[in-house]
């Protein structure tokens, strides 16, 4: 029979080829230490897939290919080595691979490892979001979007959101990059965001109502850590909201049909 | 015309029945061949005047097929419609007729029992499948006898009958409009699949059956009330990539789908399907219900992958379907097709039916299917999950 090509794994390649710009941007302005990271979350990330395809029977996926990157991208400075390979096994193992691999996570594995090093071994330097960088996350949302590989109420209702707020000052515009980059990278996901029209609008701006409550009122902390506490508590949240969303709908169908 | 035909019960059932015409009987166009056990009036009818070849029967009587020759001459069975005008007279007859395998019940599928009194009829003039035979064509001067079929459909129910049909002329007249719902819909499947119409218009639940039928059974149905002769051919589109060219043809339920590919086949292998590419089945005869056949070539059978890569790409459990723009396209965004998803794959019959899986049957995931290439198995889940709630509920 002919067969469609949405599998999960097209899902990934198309989603490695929306990363791309902001992936050659991030390699073109950043330093050989920013690229070691990367290959060693890669490795990180390959030997836990193979041992959970050994000892689950769990298809490996390319995913980690796009965890990796966001890990390189978003994590603290000056890390080492060995403090490093816990964050990325922690968040691999216990938000991702545990649950049956890619695709049934209910976090971003990312998102747990960054958080992970962020509240395990504090202070050490957030890395800085470059402006080319940020920049280079408004084509990646765009070929997600094309594509339909990301959830568009996610991205649409951030944006919006952060227009609206910069014009009336409440968000920061230091803010602006740290925040695209982590809304694109890690809320955007696909699997980890809300999934229903409604809550994926809500997602976005339970996101960007977030962003603003850290902003003002986080005290010392650098833009790229709350974005990404941020971006944890919005996935969280996800599940929620698409159960608001769904009792709306069948509260809408039992007031139009009398029935479900 | 083709010379045999197969007589198949409606997809997914297989009805107790007993046989009205031994082997090697002569039968009039429209005689019984068969009838249901529980319910004598349900009858399923010689297509045209013939001998009947061979008659399978499962165990405890119940109905595999029927093959019957083309038999040259021969009468054509009249029915009695002066009691039409009632509704247990309406249903006496369309069962008689042979009309009554046309109809398709929701939820669960299949025919619908006998005394059953559904909470609405849904009239599909319209079929977005690839390939499908634009039933305009179809009802092209037949309208007198579509109003008068699409009338009674009245009779059988409180509500008025909803008519779906394409953007274009009114297929019925102002005096009509009054006693039917026109609803009318886009051109892209999967907007013309019947169970996200009866989602949309008239959800179908355990006590409120809602029921399909096509606008050309309706034109027949016209046709038996004003002739007292049923109409058996149907309006088929031939296709497939497998053919040298597509046709549409008049032929009859049952038709041996090589009778009607053989002439255009192009060299090599290929397999048939009663249906449309996207949710046909592979089969001998067309079914009862099917408007399309479709030829494909037969695909090559891949070479056995090497042991370490099936080791890393097979697992026991399928892989996860990730929500995206094609997966809500493919349930054209009737329902929230990633959450509806997951709680297929969960099995979770309560909150499948609080989203309306009553309403679908596979052809309605069939797209969704497609869609998802390797991935997807949602008509089998969705199978299981309705079995599971019907067994449940009939406990």
């Amino acid at each position: 029979m002919t067969r469609g090509i949405w599998t999960r794994e097209t899902v990934v390649v198309l989603l490695l080829v929306a990363y791309l710009p902001l992936a050659l941007f991030w390699v073109w302005f950043g330093d050989i230490q920013e690229l070691q990271r990367l290959a060693l979350a890669l490795l990180v990330l390959a030997i836990w897939q193979l041992v959970f395809l050994l000892a689950r029977a769990q298809p490996v996926s390319l995913s980690a290919v796009i965890t990796a990157l966001a890990i390189a991208m978003l994590t603290p400075e000056g890390l080492g080595a060995f403090r490093l390979i816990l964050g990325i096994s922690f968040g691999a193992v216990m938000g991702e691979l545990v649950f049956g691999g890619w695709g049934r996570n209910v976090v971003n594995p990312a998102t747990v490892a960054l958080s992970f090093l962020g509240f395990g071994f504090p202070g050490f330097t957030w890395p800085e979001i470059l402006l080319p960088v940020a920049w280079a996350a408004i084509p990646a949302a765009a070929i997600g979007l094309m594509t339909g590989v990301m959830p568009a109420g996610v991205l649409l209702s951030a944006a919006l959101g952060a227009t609206i707020a910069v014009a009336i000052g409440v968000l920061p515009g230091f803010v602006l990059p740290a925040a695209g980059v982590v809304l694109v990278l890690l809320v955007a996901d696909p699997v980890t965001s809300a999934t229903t029209r409604l809550g994926r609008w809500l997602n976005g701006l339970l996101f960007l109502a977030l962003v603003i409550l850290f902003a003002n009122a986080w005290h010392g902390a650098a833009p790229v850590q709350f974005a990404v506490a941020a971006a944890l508590l919005t996935s969280l949240a996800a599940p929620v909201l698409d159960e608001v969303a769904l009792a709306l709908w069948y509260a809408q169908r039992w007031r139009r049909h009398g029935r479900h | 015309m083709t010379e045999e035909v197969g007589l198949c019960p409606p997809q997914g059932t297989v009805p107790r029945v007993s046989i009205e015409a031994e082997d090697g009987a002569v039968v009039a166009q429209g005689a019984p061949l068969a009838r249901l056990r529980d319910a004598p009036d349900v009858c399923f009818v010689a297509p045209m005047a013939s001998r009947v070849a061979r008659v399978s029967l499962l165990q405890g009587h119940r109905l595999s097929e029927i093959v019957v020759f083309q038999e040259p001459g021969g009468d054509v069975i009249s029915h009695d419609t002066s009691t039409a005008d009632t509704e247990a007279g309406l249903r006496r007859l369309m069962q008689r007729a042979g009309l009554w395998p046309w109809l398709r019940r929701r939820p669960f599928g299949g025919m619908p029992d006998a005394d059953e009194r559904p909470a609405a009829v849904v009239v599909m003039a319209t079929d977005t499948r690839p390939f499908a035979p634009d039933p305009r064509i179809a009802l092209d001067g037949r309208e007198e006898a579509f109003g008068r079929g699409l009338r009674a459909l009245n009779l059988l129910t409180d509500e008025a009958p909803f008519l779906c049909q394409q953007p274009g002329p009114a297929l019925i007249d102002s005096a009509d409009r009054q006693r039917a719902h026109v609803v009318t819909i886009g051109a892209r499947h999967p907007q013309g699949a019947a169970g996200l119409r009866i989602h949309a218009l008239c959800p179908a639940g355990i006590d409120a059956p809602v029921w399909d039928i096509h606008a050309e059974d309706v034109a027949a149905l016209g046709t038996l009330l004003e002739t007292g002769q049923l109409p058996l051919t149907r309006l088929v589109s031939v296709g497939g990539s497998a053919l040298r060219e597509s046709r549409l043809v008049r032929t009859q339920a049952g038709a041996d789908l090589r009778g009607l590919t053989y002439r255009s086949v192009l060299p090599g292998a290929h397999r048939l399907l009663s249906g449309s590419p996207l949710d046909g089945q592979a089969a001998h005869w067309l079914q009862p219900r099917d408007r399309q056949v479709t030829a494909l070539p037969r695909e090559p059978s891949r070479p056995t992958p090497h042991w370490l890569t099936a080791a890393l790409t097979r697992s026991a459990r399928s892989r996860p379907v990730i929500p995206s723009a094609a997966l809500d396209q493919a349930f054209g965004g009737a329902l929230p097709a990633a959450a509806f998803t997951r709680v297929l794959s969960a099995g979770d019959d309560e909150t499948a039916m609080k989203m309306g899986v009553l309403c679908l049957l596979e052809e309605d995931c069939a797209l969704a299917d497609y869609v998802l290439g390797d991935d997807g198995h949602l008509r089998e889940l969705l199978r299981g999950m309705l079995e599971r709630i019907r067994t449940e509920f009939a406990a």
